[in-house]
């Protein structure tokens, strides 16, 4: 019994699931608070350790660089500027009176039977499981994947951001009196 | 890590779905404009970690997994930055960001 609680612990898979659920429970209990915080700030900052740990996600499935990209972008970027509009549209902790709006009863139901549908089905298919990773470097990999068959995609999306950042400060500037 | 996964590829997918259902419960029920975006953002991370899992558990020799969560990631930071403005904008205009409250349109 001992023995084989010891080589459990040896082989590294308890550790491997220690870490999932973690990341798991990381991911949706901040994630419950970000939709149920009647302060929009509070929401915000919830948003940080569910990011995160979506990037430990990335982490446990072997993408190094996504997980990297998850912090910069997202807990980096994406939440201090909702941080910003917060702040420029409310003021600080200003809490609601009324967070939610009429139609709470069906947005649960229809939430709640959507998770329902494919949690189902998901269970009811059988996925071949776990064939291990291909041998090389990922981060090296996703280079030569997005450098040659998708440079187009790649040149289309920095487009994209640059087209978005010089809308952003269009649409964003005070109008002139 | 080059080693086999130790859990079924379903422990993902169901955390997947339920960060997605968590997102649309989001986008549903609330009235400030930020919080339904920020339920968008809770769905399309829902999204990446799909892409991530199958990349995985597929063997990891194809990249479309990653490439498709690279454009996804670039895609929501363009649309973060849209909003935020497009948001901004609307509280210029109307002093609220409650979105039942801004009906000019509906007839």
């Amino acid at each position: 019994m001992t023995a084989a609680l010891g080589q459990y612990l040896q082989s590294g898979s308890f550790w491997y699931v220690l870490a999932f659920v973690c990341c798991a429970a990381g991911a949706l209990i901040p994630g419950l608070l970000v939709v149920t915080s009647r302060n929009i700030l509070h929401s915000a900052l919830w948003l940080l350790p569910c990011l995160a740990s979506v990037a430990g996600l990335f982490l446990l499935l072997g993408a190094e660089l996504l997980a990297a990209i998850q912090i910069l972008v997202y807990c980096g970027g994406i939440v201090v500027l909702v941080l910003f509009a917060v702040m420029l549209t409310h003021g600080l902790g200003h809490a609601d009176v009324r967070v939610v709006n009429q139609q709470l009863l069906w947005g649960f139901i229809g939430a709640a039977g959507l998770a329902g549908i494919v949690l189902h089905m998901l269970s009811r298919q059988m996925w071949p499981v776990g064939s291990s990773l291909a041998p090389g470097d990922v981060t090296g990999r996703l280079a030569e994947a997005l450098l040659s068959p998708y440079v187009l995609a790649f040149e289309v999306s920095s487009i994209v951001l640059l087209v978005a950042m010089v809308g952003a400060i269009v649409i964003a500037r005070a109008e002139p009196e | 890590m080059t080693s086999a996964p130790f859990i079924p590829i379903q422990s993902y997918l169901v955390v997947s779905v339920l960060l997605f259902a968590i997102g649309l419960v989001g986008v549903f029920t609330r009235r400030n404009a930020i919080a339904v975006l920020l339920g968008i953002e809770l769905m399309l991370n829902a999204a990446n970690i799909n892409f991530v899992a199958f990349w995985r558990y597929s063997g990891g020799a194809q990249m479309e997994g990653q490439v498709f969560t690279v454009v996804i990631i670039t895609v929501a930071a363009a649309e973060a930055a849209i909003a935020l403005a497009i948001i901004l904008n609307v509280y210029r205009r109307f002093r609220t960001v409650n979105v039942d409250q801004i009906n000019l349109m509906k007839g």
